[in-house]
């Protein structure tokens, strides 16, 4: 067994045992989510020496599916791996008063298994597979109170929103094949052409609805309903970065001007999602927005032709918002709410809970010596000496100075008033998860060196004193902002716009959501008359079946009958000449001579 | 001569006359049988009749009244016999009574 498999058998097998033994399964997910992670250590130790582990396994006719673990893959499974298991040591006291728990811990271990097959896949066919596996998991996860109707609303809302996207993933891999003639990943971007960028939009389209960009972005937010180590997960390293991922790897497919079409989807995604964020009223939806934003951030260092850059924000946005996310869940528990105002003054109760979160927003914000600051100032080197820079660089400053607006706008929410708080069960096993991944924010930054050299990705120029200054300035400000002065003094007259979430989603009801009711409305006339219409058939088929009945049993059965009928008649007539008395007889006979007689006699008159 | 064929000719029209009023109005198996020889005996006479005065010189006429006089014998023969076996199992020889002949 190669050793490309570690990571993704064991949370599989643990996702069948759960379902079969339905006990233990928290036990037995983590289990399984630590040996993934040991397996992707193992991995990126391999690929660090330089032995790339690559494993054929049957598959199509000429289309092996190929797992690989390249230097930039190994590193991804680890830090899948490393999220999902602090996120499901979380979930252990998250989830301790739920019911359906093997449920959840199957499909999170399943969850994990896809994005391990997604993150290692090294051919289309795999990278697909694993591609809709995900959008099962989270819609599964997503709506995993299905009793509720909103979260069973956004679930079926999430999965169409991705799964229409994903359409876009499937044309794009057929160009592909159909270009290079291989279904590897790696041999198959090299092709060039047009081809190669009807394929580069086209994965663009796809990255859009996993990576929720605008207009695509309303299902994140919806997706809240969700228990949070669910978010959290999926936010993360997971399914939202799917999308990121796919563009990342794909990068060197993208031609220039498809280069610019993507960074500027990413530079409006972070700027629109950013004010979203500003105004949003509930803390979980504020995050999701947020995750947008900073996916716009990293497809904004796509489009600047900078990937290692997006992958570092990736890493570095895995840990944080893993973390805010899971403090906003604590939060979520204490106060039996997620809307900022149930949460009022929830940072004087739980202190502990709330410096995990703040320091996880510092980081997210840019503040040296955190990670972020790291990752964005790569993103915001990039976007200003992209080609587009007179786009890409404004906008990637506006969606950093939003960052730290929103983020210092939460604190200030959280940290002010007064409310309740309840004492919650199994906050040693959340806060543990919580503050594993704090550390992990804080702290990834100085493993970004290492990353960047051991990565074969052509690396970021060094940002200059004039970026970081840039950078932090817009970081800095964004807090003070969003400290000192409300969203609705800061927005001015869009704040109401931004609070139903800049109803683009309105836009796309009437743009898509009508024309696609009314094909469908015709399609169901359609089969409505088609329905007839072979109803119709058969019910004249039924009349003629009746006629030929009755004209069987009239006609020909009627006719034979009146034979039999007839004979037997005759027969009965027949019966009674034959009286048994000889007289009878004799009188018969002789009427009948005499009839013979008179018969010959007149003919041998007539002759 | 022609007076004498017309005399055996109403001889043997009579005898079938009789002979048929015989078996038509009789209940008696004997007496019907009985009817049954005068049709026939009218029938011989009938025959003789012409043939005397038709073709007296061939002998044709003559045996096939032998004939018919044989097949008369045997069916008085088993005419009695039916009657006899009527008489043992039922005691009488009334046709009148005789329905389950029809079988």
């Amino acid at each position: 067994m190669s050793a490309v498999l570690l990571p993704i058998l064991p949370p599989l097998i643990v996702t069948l045992a759960v379902l079969i033994l339905r006990r233990g399964s928290a036990a037995l997910a983590l289990a399984g989510a630590t040996l993934s992670l040991a397996g992707g250590v193992r991995l990126l130790a391999g690929a660090l020496d330089g032995q790339a582990e690559t494993l054929l396994l049957p598959g199509l006719p000429d289309m092996p599916l190929r797992l690989a673990a390249g230097p930039m893959t190994a590193l991804l499974s680890v830090a899948v791996a490393t999220v999902g298991t602090l996120v499901l040591v979380y979930a252990i006291g998250y989830m301790k008063r739920e019911s359906g728990q093997a449920r959840f811990y199957a499909v999170m271990s399943l969850f994990l298994a896809a994005m391990q097959a997604l993150v290692l896949a090294g051919d289309w066919v795999l990278l697909l597979a694993a591609w809709e596996l995900i959008g099962l998991c989270s819609y599964l996860l997503i709506g995993f109170w299905f009793q509720r109707p909103e979260a069973a609303n956004a679930a079926s809302r999430a999965f169409l929103y991705t799964r229409s996207a994903d359409l876009g993933l499937y044309v794009a891999i057929f160009i592909l094949i159909g270009s290079s003639g291989t279904s590897e990943i790696a041999a198959s971007l090299e092709a060039g052409g047009s081809a190669s960028t009807a394929a580069g939009l086209l994965l663009l389209l796809a990255a859009m609805g996993k990576s929720a960009q605008v207009p695509l972005q309303d299902w994140l937010m919806r997706a809240m309903a969700g228990p949070t180590p669910v978010s959290a997960l999926l936010h993360s390293a997971t399914l939202v970065a799917a999308g990121a991922i796919l563009l990342i790897r794909s990068a060197t497919l993208l031609s220039a001007d498809t280069l610019l079409v993507v960074g500027l989807v990413g530079g409006v995604t972070t700027v629109a999602a950013g004010i979203i964020a500003l105004a949003e009223r509930d803390l979980k939806r504020m995050l999701a927005a947020s995750t947008a934003s900073q996916y716009g951030l990293m497809l904004i260092a796509v489009g600047a032709g900078v990937p290692l850059a997006a992958l570092l924000h990736l890493l570095a946005h895995a840990a944080i918002k893993s973390s805010l996310f899971l403090a906003a869940g604590d939060f979520q528990h204490a106060r039996e709410g997620t809307r900022f105002d149930r949460l009022a003054g929830i940072g004087r109760t739980r202190p502990w809970t709330f410096a995990g979160f703040a320091l996880a927003a510092l980081a997210l914000a840019g503040i040296p010596p955190l990670s972020g600051f790291f990752s964005k100032d790569a993103v915001i080197a990039a976007a200003l000496s992209a080609q587009g820079a007179a786009w890409l660089g404004p906008m990637a400053l506006a969606g950093t100075l939003l960052t730290g607006a929103y983020l210092s706008r939460s604190l200030r929410l959280l940290w002010r008033g007064t409310g309740e708080t309840e004492v919650v069960d199994g906050s040693a096993w959340m806060r543990t998860g919580i503050w594993c991944l704090v550390i992990l924010a804080v702290g990834l930054g100085l493993a970004f060196g290492p990353v960047e050299a051991m990565i074969d990705l052509p690396a970021p120029e060094a940002a200059g004193v004039g970026v970081v200054l840039s950078g932090l300035l817009a970081a800095v400000g964004g807090l003070a902002l969003g400290w000192l002065m409300s969203a609705r003094r800061l927005l001015g007259p869009i704040h109401h716009w931004a609070e139903s979430g800049l109803p683009v989603a309105g836009g796309l009801t009437t743009l898509i959501g009508r024309p696609v009711m009314a094909v469908a409305r015709g399609c169901e006339r359609l089969e409505g008359r088609l329905y007839d219409a072979v109803l119709g058939v058969g019910r004249a088929g039924q009349v003629v079946a009746n006629y030929v009945r009755v004209g069987d049993e009239h006609g020909i059965d009627g006719l034979i009958f009146a034979l039999v009928s007839g004979v037997r008649d005759l027969g009965a007539r027949a019966r009674t000449l034959q009286s048994g008395l000889i007289h009878h007889s004799l009188a018969i006979s002789a009427v009948a001579t005499a009839v013979l007689l008179a018969i010959l006699f007149s003919a041998s008159l007539s002759v | 001569m022609t007076m004498i064929l017309i005399l055996a000719l109403v001889t043997g029209a009579i005898l079938f006359g009789i002979g048929v009023y015989g078996a038509l109005s009789q209940t008696n198996l004997v007496m019907i049988m009985m009817g049954v020889e005068l049709m026939l005996a009218g029938a011989m006479v009938n025959l003789v009749a012409f043939w005397r005065f038709l073709h007296p010189e061939a002998y044709s006429g003559q045996m096939f009244v032998l004939v018919v006089m044989t097949v008369m014998a045997l069916e008085m023969a088993v005419g009695f016999g039916v009657a006899i076996a009527r008489f043992r199992a039922k005691g009488s020889v009334e046709m009148e009574e005789a329905e389950d002949l029809k079988g």
